[in-house]
């Protein structure tokens, strides 16, 4: 295949992923999560009694905090906060601690690129440090739409600004379960098909999108592989 | 744009061509035949346009217009005071008063919305049968649309409208007006323009069916039979925008009985 | 068990209260007959209107109204320097706003939470920051607000104030928007003895003009593409369109798709939620998505039109 990334990737190859657990002593858990130049901490604290205001006491609550690099917090961090909080309530099992709150601390180290599929996996990997109880991961990842309407995995900052358009997609992990093939399947996909979250940027048509999709699942499969066998 | 917002470069909005040193507009003259910009007499108010039930979300609500004026008062409670607040045997009263940033002619520079909700408060304070609502607070909050003149009446009248929609208590309906001195002319409800030239102005909120003032501001010079004559001009439209509010209240009623 | 409990309770209590105590199962036994409680069917957005030149200190401005959700877009057009990287490019500055009238849970003081993430989507929709190589892919081609390169170019100020908040802030904040840019007049100007811009204004126009006027005449803008939005429910296998505030908050999983007029896809947003969008979903999503495109064209080019005849 031919080569046309700036650091001379293949299409379909993630920049290097490492991944560690347990890496701050005060927090309930933490980890730390590197693709590429592009990393990222998370603590999680909790959970702590009681909710806040305007959230339902009969589950539990979550809340995210975005520290980036440098500078205050502006639009752009509030969003993320909002999608990672929305992505981290739908993987887990918010019955288990009713009425609490569970604080996810993000600090951004370097940003090179698809830094919110970073930070949800990153604090994913802390809540199972924290021993949160969780119904699956979510795997995220960053498929990039070159003008040429090829699909570019994991594209660093250069490779962001020079497309059409890119998507953040996360997914749930493949579920590894006793039950017979195929009982867990919605519509004919199995479940780890199913978006979590999808954020997008820039134009392009449906069919590019669902091209991304199908790009996006298998590069999940894999990356869920491999935080699995990180969080053993 | 974070990167540009950020280092947002200074702007300003053009102003309009008046070739300085031409003869100021009529608004100046001392004499008494000048006539107002939008055609109206003297002692004429604006044509009120009011209508209740303006935000569906809101416990009452109520939507005001006159002339250029534009405001929007929602009414939400009485519901559970803050945590911090101390047991009050009576109910509160809580106000906020903001502006749009398009409300002025030149961007964000609405009038201080501190001091405008602390005169609602006042306006209404007086209208409310607080011990109806123990421990609870009714909140306040009007947001104006577009400013053109009189702004504290409009929000005064809307205010106590929307409070008659959620269905509080109320002594009576508060309706506001205001006049400006113009030089020998005392001119009712001032628009804008009038009101940045104006040499004294004078507000009236009262409910009138009791025969109360809630509240009686008076800025500039006066003297005392304009004060009396400024008086019984705005009480007498006090009357008339009541009756006009009271009949706003009761269009949705009889739309809902056919 | 609330689910059992209330399926017995069902028969013996009003339904205001059926409502508030069992909301989930209300609005399931309604998604059973394939209806919803303001009698819409599943893929029926609500009744929308766009009313132009509400504001009329604002150069541009639009009210709209989806159901019960009410927004108020106003254009303030202000003169700025261009940077030197763009010397002939204008400027666009988008704020979204939440305040206290709109909704119960905003308090003053305390912005709502929503906000900052709407006119986050908002202007990454409008602009499309991924200018780097693909100029004027955004809506608006900001060469057109420009006045003297290098000296003055336009910095159009578009604040979008939500009046009433009842579910699909983003379609309405983003119908508003849209109809306010097509509404805005870019006045006649001229360029003084002092370097800065000034208003020509129109009755002393008849010929004895010092300056020629940068602007010539009032004109408007041309807007490339138009984005429509459309914000879905999904709760288990059903898909709800344009949600109201009580949808939202029972059935968490939303999923907004953004066309534009030339049916490009410019954003899928599904930030979390319990239900997992499939690709089936995504599909339906996006072809209630071009239906609602259709509408909301029709009701925009209505709306300019009424305008222009008056």
């Amino acid at each position: 295949m031919e080569i046309d990334r700036g650091d001379g990737r293949k299409p379909n190859q993630l920049r290097p992923v490492a991944c560690s657990r347990g890496i701050l002593n005060r927090a309930h858990g933490s980890a730390s999560w590197s693709q590429g130049e592009t990393k990222v901490l998370a603590a999680v604290y909790g959970p702590k009694a009681g909710t806040k205001k305007n959230e339902n006491p009969e589950k539990a609550c979550f809340e995210v905090i975005w520290k980036p690099k440098t500078g205050q917090i502006g639009k752009p961090e509030k969003e993320c906060e909002m999608i990672l909080k929305r992505t981290l309530q739908s993987i887990c099992l918010l019955n288990v601690h009713p009425n609490t709150t569970t604080s996810i601390i993000i600090q951004v180290v370097n940003d090179d690129g698809g830094l919110l599929p970073c930070a949800i996996n990153v604090a994913c990997a802390a809540l199972v440090d924290a021993g949160i109880p969780l119904k699956h991961l979510a795997v995220a990842i960053c498929c990039s739409l070159a003008k040429n309407g090829r699909v570019l995995l994991d594209p660093n900052k250069s490779e962001e600004q020079n497309m059409k358009g890119f998507v953040y997609l996360a997914f749930p992990n493949s579920i590894q379960s006793v039950l017979p093939e195929g009982s867990l399947q919605v519509g004919g996909e199995p479940v780890e098909h199913g978006i979590i979250t999808s954020v997008t940027h820039g134009a392009m048509s449906v069919d590019d999108y669902l091209l991304c999709l199908q790009r996006g699942r298998a590069a999940c499969e894999k990356l869920s592989v491999f935080i699995r066998s990180s969080l053993k | 744009m974070a990167g540009k917002g950020a280092a947002t470069p200074a702007t300003y909005s053009p102003s309009l061509t008046t070739v300085k040193g031409k003869k100021k507009p009529p608004i100046f003259a001392d004499d008494a035949n000048w006539v107002r910009s939008d055609g109206r007499h003297f002692h004429q108010c604006r044509p009120a346009f009011l209508r209740t039930n303006a935000v569906n979300s809101a416990s009452g609500s109520a939507y005001a217009e006159f002339g250029n004026t534009k405001v929007i008062v929602s009414v939400f409670g009485p519901r559970e005071s803050k945590k911090a607040m101390m047991y009050s045997d009576v109910g509160r009263l809580n106000c906020n008063v903001s502006y749009t940033t398009f409300a002025t002619v030149h961007r964000n520079q609405g009038s201080d919305s501190k001091e405008l909700s602390s005169m609602l408060y006042k306006a209404l304070e007086g209208a409310i049968i607080l011990e109806s609502f123990p421990k609870t607070t009714v909140d306040v909050f009007a947001l104006v649309l577009e400013s053109g003149g009189s702004d504290l009446p409009v929000i005064i009248s809307c205010a106590s409208l929307a409070l008659a929609d959620a269905g509080i208590l109320l002594y009576d309906l508060v309706a506001a007006v205001s006049v400006s001195c113009l030089g020998k002319n005392l001119v009712i409800d001032p628009i804008l323009e009038e009101e940045s030239h104006q040499d004294g102005s004078f507000m009236i909120s009262c409910m009138p069916s009791r025969n109360e003032i809630s509240q009686l501001t008076l800025t500039g010079e006066w003297s005392t039979p304009k004060i009396s004559e400024a008086m019984e001009l705005c009480l007498d439209a006090c009357s008339k925008l009541a009756k006009i509010m009271r009949s706003s209240l009761r269009e949705p009623l009889s739309a809902s009985e056919e | 068990m609330a689910a059992a409990s209330g399926s017995d309770l069902s028969s013996e209590m009003e339904v205001d209260a059926f409502r508030r105590l069992f909301p989930l199962h209300f609005h399931e036994r309604h998604l059973l007959k394939s209806i919803r409680p303001d009698g819409r069917t599943l893929g029926k957005a609500r009744d929308t209107i766009i009313s132009l030149g509400a504001v009329t200190s604002a150069n541009g401005s639009a009210l709209t109204k989806i159901g019960c959700t009410t927004m108020l877009a106003a254009i303030k057009l202000e003169v700025m320097t261009p940077t030197v990287e763009s010397p002939d490019e204008g400027c666009i500055a988008i704020d979204f706003h939440m305040p206290p009238i709109c909704s119960p849970i905003v308090r003053p003081g305390r912005p709502a939470d929503a906000a900052p993430v709407v006119a986050k989507q908002l202007s990454d929709t409008i602009l499309r920051q991924l200018r780097y190589l693909w100029k004027n892919s955004g809506m608006i081609d900001l060469k057109e607000l420009s006045l003297v390169s290098g000296k003055a170019a336009w910095m159009a100020y578009l604040d979008i104030y939500c009046l009433d908040a009842d579910g699909s802030l983003f379609d309405a904040a983003l119908l508003s928007a849209v109809a306010a840019f097509s509404h805005l007049q870019i006045p006649v100007v001229s360029l003084n003895d002092e370097g800065r811009i000034v208003l020509v204004s129109e009755d002393n126009g008849g010929g004895k003009l010092e300056k020629e006027p940068v602007n010539k005449e009032k004109r408007k803008l041309n807007l490339a593409t138009i984005p429509f939005s459309l914000t879905c429910v999904l709760h288990k296998n059903y898909i709800l369109a344009d949600p109201t505030a009580e949808e939202e908050s029972i059935m968490e999983t939303l999923v907004t798709v953004v066309l534009d007029s030339s049916s490009q896809l410019v954003s899928l947003y599904k930030p979390g939620g319990p239900v997992l969008a499939h690709t089936s979903a995504i599909q339906d999503c996006v072809a209630l998505t071009r239906q609602r495109l259709k509408e909301l064209q029709k009701i925009l080019n209505e709306a300019i039109s009424d305008m222009e005849v008056d």
